[in-house]
């Protein structure tokens, strides 16, 4: 009687590569193995497109959050200027000057504008990238030496087979990934 | 074939020539770079750091913070500022301090969106400028405050009586445009500091690794975190741009809008950020030079090829500022009005009038005169000398357009030479404190941004056409 029970636990394999080259490789190669981009994630110490490495786009909110500040302070600016001067106990008018005169108005409405989208920018990165983040994380320090890892999540039965092509494929080192405090 | 040998022999030795000279063409290991960047941090300050430090911070605390104890105390009577001169030396520092940080933005978006290679080893020490700038021009503005623990009524609140600051005044627009500044050029400089503090944090001990952790976040350099980076970074550099315009341009609308002889000019926008470039650039390149001849290995990452690449620049922002300085006069002059004439002719022949001299020798003579030269261009320590002498001429540049020109008024009954107090030795402790911040950042922030250095070393290459070899640079992005 066979055992026919389903080994289903999740390992990740961290493989680290000494270039692009050879990292690109194995992103095929366990492409071929069934591994789906989902469960791979390449990690470096410089800004790697995913055309270099022939990875699917990689989704970021930072524009549309920078989007939403730019519009939020440019609401922030309209009240300042067209609301603000009416909020006084009685409004000052200045001799023949205009109540709310365009030119000056202009200047907050920008001002405020672009505050609104370089602070909301600088958010966004934080609350795409979940920073600040200071648990346990799977890494290796040689990456910010240069070197280009491969984070692969795949099921345990076929943690040695997607080692041995790494390995094949020109890493230096591969080995299970454990978390640990940077 | 010995001809063919020989031009082998030529295009070798021009390969090497052309690595020698180019920090893009001239890669190390990663690992060798980031090992130089930390070792230049670390190494212990020596005795001559600390002599520095020491009379630095002293100069700190009596002329910035006790001097400035005095003037709370006892009132801006103790500043030389008297009608007509409401403003003085406070102003022209505040002037001075915004234009030197408009550097870093200038290097740092300007030039990244434009794809100039050679801004990669210094966008750091130039964003730096910006910040460091900043805070100076900070602590100017709030020094003229006779109550400065009431700045908070700027800010618009709803308070008790229900006063708003006046938003269609240009001081108020000074504070949107500066506190849009300040937060935006910090930011900016803080980003792209993030995959360098997770290098340092990787490479240290003690509380420096605790300190690089908790700024680098829990960056790792996973995809995911190098797009939102690289998303925000260029949202960054295109956004701060129009900001940076508009914060000197604002500032020179404190005079311009104003009817006064020498300041109501349709100009002064353009003017005032061509003389902030002027003054930002040469300040630029004196903390290069410091920077590159005093902190180890930093010969390899800021070479000769840097300082005449914004020796270059520095020629044509001095063209631009001339340009600026002369069709500002000539209007002014031609316009024939009385005091405008009068103002005019006490720029050049008053009893200041060789300051207004020194400001033409140092702006645009000794530059043009120096910097036309590509051998002597390439020499730090000359480009550098150049930079500090505009430096001093735009210092000058303010101190006529704000003390001196104001002597002069439409209101001769208000005439008087403005004498500066206290407000010298603050404004030194600003100096003071500029360099101070840079001394410090310099061993715990690392100098050179490694990964962009890496990163164009990886775009450059070498390509033949026929027998030529040339050097090419390919789009990354």
């Amino acid at each position: 009687m066979t055992d026919t029970k389903i080994d289903t636990k999740i390992v990740d394999v961290l493989a680290v590569f000494p270039d692009l080259e050879p990292a690109a490789n194995a992103i095929e190669q366990l492409r071929t193995l069934g591994v789906h981009d989902d469960c791979m994630n390449v990690i470096s110490g410089i800004p790697v497109t995913e055309a270099m490495l022939g990875r699917p786009h990689q989704w970021t909110n930072v524009p549309r959050i920078a989007m939403g500040g730019a519009i939020l302070g440019f609401l922030g600016a309209v009240f300042l200027a067209y609301i603000a001067p009416f909020l006084y106990p009685y409004p000052i008018q200045v001799s023949t000057q205009s109540f709310i005169p365009g030119p000056p108005t202009a200047v907050v409405l920008f001002e405020l504008t672009m505050l609104g989208m370089l602070l909301s920018t600088f958010l966004g990165v934080f609350l795409d990238s979940l920073f600040p983040n200071y648990r346990p994380m799977k890494y290796v320090p040689e990456i910010s030496d240069g070197k280009i890892a491969i984070l692969v999540e795949c099921p345990h039965a076929d943690e040695k087979k997607i080692m041995d092509a790494l390995m094949k494929t020109g890493a230096e080192s591969v080995r299970p990934a454990e978390a640990q405090h940077l | 074939m010995s001809d063919l040998k020989q031009h082998k022999d030529a295009a070798k030795s021009h390969e090497e020539h052309l690595r020698e000279k180019h920090l893009m063409l001239d890669p190390l290991p990663r690992g060798k770079m980031n090992e130089m960047v930390m070792e230049a941090m670390m190494a212990p300050p020596t005795w001559k750091w600390w002599l520095v430090f020491t009379l630095l911070a002293g100069f700190v605390v009596w002329g910035l913070f006790y001097k400035w104890g005095v003037l709370i105390t006892k009132g801006q009577g103790e500043a030389g500022v008297m009608r007509p001169d409401y403003w003085g030396i406070f102003l022209v520092n505040t002037v001075f301090w915004i234009g030197i940080s408009h550097a870093g933005t200038f290097i740092s978006a300007i030039l990244r969106v434009f794809r100039s290679e050679f801004r990669r080893p210094f966008t750091r020490a130039a964003e730096l400028m910006t910040t460091f700038g900043l805070v100076q021009a900070g602590f100017s503005i709030f020094m003229h405050m006779g109550r400065v623990w009431l700045a908070y009524w700027l800010m618009p609140y709803p308070n008790q009586r229900m006063l708003w600051p006046n938003l269609h005044s240009p001081l108020t627009w000074d504070l949107l445009a500066i506190t849009t500044y300040v937060l935006g050029s910090t930011m900016y400089l803080f980003l792209p500091l993030i995959p360098d503090m997770a290098m340092a944090r990787d490479r240290s001990t003690g509380w420096r690794k605790t300190f690089y952790k908790i700024l680098a976040l829990g960056f790792r350099g996973t995809e995911g975190e190098w797009t939102h980076l690289r998303n925000a970074m260029n949202i960054f550099a295109f956004a701060i741009i129009p900001v940076m315009f508009s914060v000197h341009t604002i500032v020179s609308w404190d005079f311009a809008a104003a009817t006064r002889p020498g300041w109501n000019s349709t100009i002064f926008g353009p003017y005032f950020v061509i003389g902030a470039l002027h003054s930002g650039m040469g300040a630029a390149i004196a903390v290069l030079a410091v920077i590159r001849g005093t902190m180890k290995n930093m010969k390899y990452f800021i070479r000769p090829e840097h300082f005449d690449a914004v020796g270059k620049l520095m020629l044509i922002i001095s063209m631009g500022w001339t340009y600026f300085f002369f069709n500002d006069y000539m209007v002014q002059w031609y316009g024939g009005d009385k005091w405008t004439r009068q103002l005019l002719h006490f720029h050049e022949a008053g009893p200041l009038g060789w300051l207004w001299f020194v400001m033409l020798i140092s702006n645009i003579a000794i530059p043009w005169a120096i910097l036309w030269n590509q051998k002597w261009r390439s020499t730090p320590w000359l480009v550098a000398t150049v930079g500090i002498i505009i430096n001093v001429g735009m210092w000058i540049e303010r101190y006529v357009i704000i003390p001196i020109s104001v002597t002069i008024n439409r209101m001769p009954f208000t005439w008087r030479m403005y004498t500066p107090g206290i407000e010298i030795p603050m404004g030194l402790g600003t100096v003071a404190l500029f360099i101070l911040l840079y001394m410090i950042a310099s061993k715990l922030i690392p100098l050179i941004p490694v990964w962009e250095v890496q990163e164009g070393q990886m775009a450059h290459a070498f390509k033949k056409f026929g027998r030529e070899t040339v050097v090419t640079v390919s789009e990354l992005e």
